[in-house]
C-alpha cells in the first residue's frame, strides 16, 4: 500500500519537473519559431522565412554585441569562480577569526538586488570615480553577484570535501599549490565548472547591472532595450536562436559523455 | 581534518593562509559593492538640480519619498508581489528539487543545468515571448478562440501577468537552491524515520524540512530580494495597474535624473531588504540545521 503510494508521490513529482520544463522553455522554443517567422510580430498563422537570419549577416552590430556580452560573460565569470574558490576553502578549511565576516561578505551580493547593485555602481563610478560606461567596469559590477552564486555552489559541493587527502600530500612535502593542482583540483573540478557555467549565464545576459555600467557599448540585452523602441529587431530573435542551438548542442553533448560514461561530474554511486 | 599547524610554532599560518584564499574575494566584494552601497547613501542626502548632484546636506529626499502616497502605493505594492511570488515559487520549486536529488540519477548536473540554460536568452526577450504566448492576440487565447471560448484577458497587462512572468523569471533560482541543500542531505536518515513507523509526510515535517531550511531560506530571499526590486517584468506585463517600487526607481536615474531621490528609494528599498533578511535569518537554527560544517564554531 505505502509502496504505490510512495510510486505514485514521485510521479507527481516528476509530472511537475515535467512541466516546470515545459513552462520555462515555452517563450524559448517561441523565440527560436518566430526567428524562422515571415513576420515576427504576427508570427500566426506559420509563415516561414529566413528572412531574419539574413538581417542578422548583414548586420555588424550584433556581431559587435554578442562579441561585448561573451567577453563580459566569461571575464565575469573568470572571476568570480577564482575569487569564490579561494573564499570556500578559506572558509571551509581554516578556523581563522574572520571566518564568519568572510562568510558574510561572500553571501552579502544574494541580498542585493541587480538593480540595486546597477544604480549604486554607475552612482560610484561616474560621480566619485569620475569614470564613464566601460566594458571593465561592466564585468566588475557582473562579478559581485557572480561571486556569491559561484560560493554559494563551490561551498554547497565542498562540505562533503575530505581535507584530510590535502593534509596528507603536504605531509609528503607538496606546496599549497601543487597540492591544489594534484589533489584538490581533479576532485572538485566539476563543481569548479558548474560555478563558472552559472556566473557566465548569469554575466552573459544581464539587463539591470551592465545596462547601467556599460555605457553605449552593444550587448546583447542592452541592444534589445534599445530596439524595443522601434520593437524587436528580427535579428534579435535569429541571434538568440543561434545561441539556444549551441546551449542544446551542448547539453546534448554532455548527455551523450554521461550516458556513456566517460564523464561522470562528480556524480559517484 | 584542519591545517596541521606548523612545527615552527608559526601559530598565525592559517590565518595567513586563510587572509590569502579568501582576501582577495572579501576586498573585492567591499571595494566593488559595498564602497558603491555608501556613495548612494551619500547622495540620498545630496539634492539635484537639472541633472547635476549638489553637496548641501538635507533630508528632503526621505520627506518626499515618505510623505509621498504613490512611493508608498509602489512599495507596498512591490511588497506583496514579492511575497506571493516567493510563496508560489517554494511550492513549486520543493517538489521539483527534490525529484531532481532524489532520482535525478547521474543526470542531476543536466537537469539543474537545464534549469539555467534559459537565461542564455535574455530577459527581454523571454518576456516579449510571454506576451506572444498569453497575450490578447497570444497562442493560447488563440487556440482559446479557435474552440469558440472567450479570450482570458487576465492573462496580459494585469498585474497577475507579472506575477507569473516574475515567478517565470525566478523559480530557476528557487530550485537550485534546494537543490543544493537536499544533495548534501542524507537521505537515510528517511529510512531510519521510516523503520521507527514514522509515516512518509511526519518524516518530511520532521526531518527533511527542518534539515534544508537554509537552503530553502536562501531560496527565498533569492526570489524575494530581486522580485522586491523588480522593474522590467511589470513595465512589460503588468499594465497600468502594476507600476512597482523598481520601476520608480529605474525612473530616477533615467529619465527623470533626479539621483540624489533615487538614491534615497535604493537605500529604503536596501533597508526593506535588509528586515527581510534579518527576519529569516531569526528562522534559522544552525544546531537543527545539519551544516555546522561551514559554519560551526
Amino acid at each position: 500500500m505505502t509502496g504505490t503510494r510512495a510510486r505514485s508521490t514521485v510521479i507527481a513529482m516528476g509530472a511537475l519537473l515535467v512541466a516546470l520544463y515545459v513552462v520555462l522553455y515555452a517563450p524559448i522554443f517561441y523565440v527560436i519559431y518566430t526567428s524562422f517567422a515571415a513576420d515576427i510580430v504576427w508570427p500566426f498563422p506559420p509563415s516561414f522565412s529566413l528572412s531574419s537570419y539574413d538581417d542578422l549577416l548583414e548586420s555588424s552590430l550584433y556581431g559587435d554585441a554578442l562579441r561585448n556580452s561573451l567577453i563580459l560573460g566569461v571575464g565575469s565569470a573568470l572571476l568570480s569562480t577564482v575569487l569564490a574558490t579561494g573564499g570556500a576553502i578559506g572558509v571551509l578549511r581554516y578556523r581563522a577569526r574572520w571566518r564568519g565576516l568572510a562568510l558574510l561578505l561572500f553571501l552579502a551580493p544574494l541580498f542585493v538586488a541587480d538593480l540595486l547593485i546597477g544604480i549604486s555602481t554607475l552612482a560610484f563610478n561616474a560621480r566619485v570615480l569620475d569614470l564613464p560606461g566601460n566594458l571593465y567596469s561592466a564585468i566588475a559590477a557582473n562579478a559581485i553577484p557572480g561571486t556569491s552564486f559561484a560560493f554559494l555552489i563551490i561551498l554547497s559541493q565542498l562540505v562533503r570535501y575530505d581535507w584530510a587527502m590535502d593534509d596528507a600530500a603536504m605531509v609528503f612535502g607538496a606546496g599549497p599549490l601543487r597540492c591544489f593542482l594534484e589533489i584538490t583540483l581533479p576532485t572538485i573540478w566539476p563543481c569548479l565548472l558548474g560555478a563558472f557555467l552559472i556566473s557566465f549565464i548569469l554575466a552573459f545576459n544581464n539587463l539591470e547591472i551592465s545596462f547601467y555600467n556599460l555605457g553605449a557599448i552593444p550587448t546583447l540585452p542592452s541592444v534589445a532595450w534599445g530596439s524595443l523602441r522601434f520593437g524587436l529587431g528580427p535579428e534579435l530573435f535569429a541571434l538568440a536562436a543561434i545561441v539556444n542551438f549551441i546551449v542544446f548542442a551542448i547539453f546534448a553533448v554532455m548527455y551523450l559523455l554521461m550516458r556513456c560514461r566517460i564523464v561522470r561530474f562528480g556524480y559517484r554511486g | 581534518m584542519f591545517a596541521p599547524r606548523g612545527r615552527t610554532g608559526l601559530a598565525h599560518r592559517p590565518h595567513f593562509r586563510f587572509a590569502c584564499l579568501a582576501g582577495p574575494g572579501a576586498a573585492f566584494i567591499v571595494v566593488a559593492l559595498l564602497l558603491p552601497l555608501l556613495s548612494i547613501v551619500v547622495f540620498s542626502f545630496w539634492r539635484t538640480e537639472s541633472y547635476e548632484l549638489y553637496a548641501d546636506w538635507n533630508l528632503g529626499n526621505y520627506r518626499d519619498l515618505l510623505g509621498e502616497p504613490a512611493y508608498r502605493t509602489f512599495f507596498l505594492r512591490s511588497l506583496a508581489m514579492a511575497a506571493a511570488v516567493s510563496l508560489v515559487c517554494l511550492v513549486v520549486a520543493w517538489p521539483v528539487a527534490y525529484v531532481i536529488a532524489r532520482h535525478g540519477g547521474r543526470y542531476r548536473l543536466l537537469f539543474v543545468l537545464l534549469l539555467a540554460a534559459p537565461f542564455f536568452t535574455g530577459v527581454i526577450l523571454r518576456v516579449t515571448a510571454l506576451q506572444g504566448l498569453l497575450g490578447p492576440i497570444g497562442l493560447v487565447n488563440m487556440a482559446l478562440g479557435i474552440f469558440g471560448m472567450e479570450p482570458v484577458g487576465v492573462l496580459m497587462y494585469t498585474p497577475f501577468a507579472a506575477g507569473l512572468g516574475l515567478v517565470y523569471l525566478f523559480i530557476p533560482f528557487m530550485v537550485t537552491a534546494i537543490y543544493l541543500s537536499l544533495v548534501n542531505f542524507n537521505f537515510e536518515l528517511l529510512e531510519v524515520a521510516k523503520i521507527n513507523g514514522a509515516r512518509p509526510w511526519r518524516a518530511f515535517v520532521e526531518i527533511t524540512w527542518p534539515l534544508n531550511w537554509i537552503g530553502t531560506a536562501i531560496g527565498l530571499v533569492l526570489v524575494f530580494i530581486p522580485c522586491l526590486a523588480s522593474a522590467v517584468t511589470q513595465r512589460f506585463l503588468g499594465g497600468p495597474q502594476a507600476t512597482s517600487f523598481g520601476m520608480s526607481l529605474a525612473q530616477q536615474f533615467g529619465e527623470t535624473g533626479t539621483w540624489a531621490l533615487g538614491s534615497a528609494m535604493g537605500v529604503f528599498l536596501f533597508l526593506a531588504s535588509l528586515v527581510v533578511i534579518l527576519v529569516v535569518r531569526r528562522t534559522i537554527d544552525l544546531k537543527r540545521s545539519g551544516f555546522t560544517g561551514a559554519l560551526g564554531a
